[in-house]
């Protein structure tokens, strides 16, 4: 009866791989694994080093990055389901970085409270693994495998205070809203294998624009693979988890979510769009312009009125992901300058957004809270706390010489250049936008530094050593980045259509 | 000729065999899926699943899948199911039936289905309208074998990573201490 | 593709026998046997200590865990078995992608035991 499992078929190739190309990824992998029997072998022993070794696993992933921008070569493997271009690269090096500042911000928090520290930094790990993969995925299997590997560590990692119901909370909505997203993305990648029957971007993209209009089930497709990435960068309506799960989850973990993961939904959207979808602009354009000129106004909105400090930020990082969406509305036109201007906005976006967060732990180590109110006086008892965070929130808000002004240029720029009405409007929409923003960074500003401390109580804030480290390395980041604009936009000249030939 | 016509209509019969059979398992599948979701008991309605999935699995040896089809037992009925089970093993909830859970929200729920079914079949009848598959030989385990061994060798491995941090946080999650 | 469709329709025959035998005994028992139902005769342990509470108690988490690690190797399972139809086709390539594939599943059988999950007690 199972004559067929056994039948004969043709010889088997085996597949020319690039060990080079997939350095970083078994580099990475192998101090995972490593991680994983330290504390097979250790137990509880070796909770010391773990920190230490996620970091220099993190550092060693570098040197491959390196040595493969500095080669330069475009790399395809398996008929190009993996492609390493310098996309990618960039992406990798953003994802290890921000992993590498999330290790130093959490040392301390995981060590004091009473959390697993060797399964954190393994899943931590195995997150960042699925994200240096998601850049250089170029196949529907590949992403959708990537996007569980960094999807799934990060469902617990969000839920690892477990005795706190807040904690179990943002676990359990985030990871509800993240496996419907997941069955909505798969479903929607189904409709577009079942009606080009080939997994791989490039081909799909020849497949589907091959007609003038395009056919029901393409439509369908393509909707749910954006509703599906939608849920995972938070934009606005699938936005409903973000704020719950970034209160409840631990500090780090929200950080490393707001940034990574939500850097990792982008990239991913990133691939289908300008690879795979790129001949159907006049399905997945509309779509885009919706989400992005909502996400911008709803996030901003409802940010005005949060008395949390990360809730404020969650809603925030709502309003940047419109932002960041709003290029992509244009993807069509533009193709080369909207890519590079939604990759530089995510490297600039990476480095403030991570500082804020390391200035929110380093305060909460005091106030044990994340209110505004408890931001009060500030300045007079953690001046360079203050500092820090009105460089972050002003640079988050796009005011020059700091980072993000060069980064919200960059987006006024593609959806101008573009010259399409959806652009301009676009182009309205983050002025408009950024008004709004400019409005609740600064009343935080206002309060760290006119307001009195609550209770007069003026005992400094102890700021651990590799806190400080991650505070000084963003601090200098978003600095550099707004006085050197050039530095990211040479990095960033990044193109996707090489692969596809036009 | 003649050989080549009698070779046809047996195509032709293999065919109608098939639709039939498609049908009944179809419509058992549909029974048990709306039972599914209307039986107030979540055991019976794990059970009902069960009796969903075997149909899947089926319909996926009617069409020569013979590998998805196992997959399909073995991960589906077989794990997932166990999973299903344990989760309402282990709720405080009681094990009987349970009104509150059924009734609510049912007819926004109700006009939710059908709007995705509507809008799902217009565009797959749209799409594939009377399109013929033909289907010669059934699907070999060693063609599924070399695409994993070859072009998706990447994604392979990262399931088992994938499974790797999937056991150890649940580990950390579901333990007392 | 004939041929492989009729070897599964007696897979389905036998099925179905199997499924009209069981009712088949089931209903000449209710025919055939004599049928007084009393109050005793209908509690769980006849002539033996009555039960008293609720069917229903809440397992133990720990549990869970063994359910997990079966989940996981039958994923496993599932993709060991392709590679068992093609073994001699990829020759040490896949013996060691499969290697690879193994211990890191293994790692979570080991990480389970050492971190003492898998006592029964």
């Amino acid at each position: 009866m199972l004559a067929a499992l056994a039948a004969e078929v043709g010889d088997f190739v085996r597949p020319p791989i690039d060990w080079h190309a997939a350095a970083p990824e078994l580099t990475l992998l192998a101090f995972g694994v490593l991680l994983t029997l330290m504390d097979i072998v250790w137990l509880e022993r070796g909770r010391k080093w773990a920190p230490a070794l996620a970091s220099i696993g993190l550092l060693a992933t570098m040197v491959p990055i390196i040595t493969l921008a500095v080669d330069g070569a475009d790399r395809s493997m398996f008929g190009g389901a993996f492609v390493v271009d310098k996309y990618a690269l960039i992406m990798k090096a953003v994802f290890i970085l921000a992993g590498y500042i999330v290790v130093l911000i959490s040392s301390n928090y995981i060590s004091e409270g009473d959390y697993w520290e060797n399964e954190y930094y393994g899943l931590l790990l195995s997150s960042i693994l699925g994200m240096i993969l998601m850049a250089s995925a170029r196949d529907l299997i590949t992403i959708f495998i990537a996007l569980e590997l960094l999807s799934i560590p990060a469902y617990m990692l969000a839920t690892w205070r477990k005795r706190d119901l807040k904690s179990n909370e943002a676990g359990l909505k985030y990871y509800l809203m993240g496996v419907f997203a997941s069955a909505i993305l798969l479903y929607g990648m189904s409709l577009l294998y079942g009606a080009s029957g080939t997994t791989l971007l490039v081909d799909l993209n020849e497949s589907i624009s091959a007609s003038d209009s395009p056919s029901a089930i393409v439509v369908m497709g393509i909707i749910f693979v954006i509703v599906g990435f939608a849920f995972k960068v938070s934009a606005v309506p699938f936005h409903t988890w973000a704020p719950d799960t970034y209160e409840g989850a631990p500090t780090p973990v929200t950080a490393f979510l707001s940034v990574a993961s939500k850097a990792a939904g982008f990239v991913a959207l990133m691939n289908m769009l300008f690879v795979g979808f790129i001949g159907r602009d006049d399905v997945y354009e509309p779509m885009i312009f919706a989400l992005a000129a909502v996400s911008m106004t709803v996030g901003n909105l409802i940010a005005l009125r949060q008395t949390n400090i990360v809730r404020m930020l969650a809603y925030s990082g709502v309003a940047q992901a419109g932002y960041m969406l709003a290029p992509l509305a244009v993807a069509s036109d533009v193709p080369d300058s909207a890519l590079a201007a939604t990759v530089s906005y995510l490297v600039i976006y990476a480095v403030m957004n991570l500082g804020a967060f390391a200035v929110v732990i380093a305060v909460a180590r005091k106030t044990r809270s994340a209110e505004i109110d408890d931001y009060r006086g500030l300045f007079h008892y953690a001046p360079g706390l203050t500092v820090a965070m009105t460089i972050f929130l002003f640079a988050l808000a796009g005011i020059p010489p700091l980072g993000g002004w060069w980064a919200k240029f960059r987006i006024m720029g593609a959806v101008i250049e573009a010259n399409t009405v959806s652009g301009v409007v676009l182009g309205v929409f983050v002025a408009v936008n950024s008004v709004i923003a400019l409005y609740y960074y600064a009343r935080i500003g206002a309060k760290m530094w006119a307001d009195e401390a609550p209770d007069g109580d003026l005992t400094p804030v102890r700021v651990p050593a590799s806190l400080k480290s991650a505070l000084v390395l963003t601090v200098a980041a978003t600095i550099v980045f707004g006085v050197l604009p050039g530095l990211v936009g040479d990095v960033t000249k990044v193109s996707l259509l090489a692969g596809v030939g036009g | 000729m003649i050989g080549l016509l009698a070779a046809a209509s047996a195509d032709m019969d293999l065919y109608v065999a098939q639709n039939i059979f498609f049908g009944i398992i179809a419509a058992q599948m549909i029974y048990a899926a709306f039972r599914v979701v209307t039986t107030a008991n979540v055991v019976h309605a794990a059970l009902w699943l069960v009796l969903v999935l075997s149909g899947v699995a089926v319909q996926f040896i009617l069409l020569g899948a013979e590998f998805v089809a196992i997959t399909q037992v073995l991960v589906y009925i077989g794990a997932v199911v166990v999973l299903f089970l344990f989760g309402v093993m282990l709720t405080r909830a009681s094990m009987g039936a349970d009104e509150s859970v059924a009734s609510e929200k049912r007819s926004m729920a109700t006009v939710v289905g059908v709007l995705l079914f509507t809008v799902m079949a217009v565009s797959l009848i749209d799409s594939f309208e009377d399109t013929r598959l033909v289907i010669d030989e059934p699907q070999s385990t060693t063609l599924v074998s070399d695409s994993i061994f070859s072009q998706y060798i990447v994604p392979f491995e990262a399931v088992s990573v994938l499974l790797l941090a999937a056991l150890i946080g649940a580990i950390v999650v579901a333990r007392r201490d | 593709m004939s041929d492989y469709l009729r070897s599964y329709l007696t897979v389905g025959i036998f099925g179905l026998v199997g499924v009209a035998l069981v009712g088949v005994f089931l209903g000449l028992g209710r025919i055939l046997r004599p049928d007084h139902p009393n109050l005793a005769k209908n509690e769980a342990y006849e002539s033996g200590v009555e039960p008293t509470g609720d069917m229903w108690s809440q397992a133990n988490i720990r549990y869970y865990v063994f359910a997990l690690l079966f989940v996981m190797f039958d994923v496993e399972a599932v993709f060991i078995f392709p590679w068992a139809a093609r073994l001699e086709a990829y020759e040490v390539f896949g013996l060691i992608e499969m290697a690879i594939f193994i211990f890191i599943l293994l790692l979570g059988l080991i990480y389970a035991w050492r971190k003492g999950v898998l006592k029964w007690v």
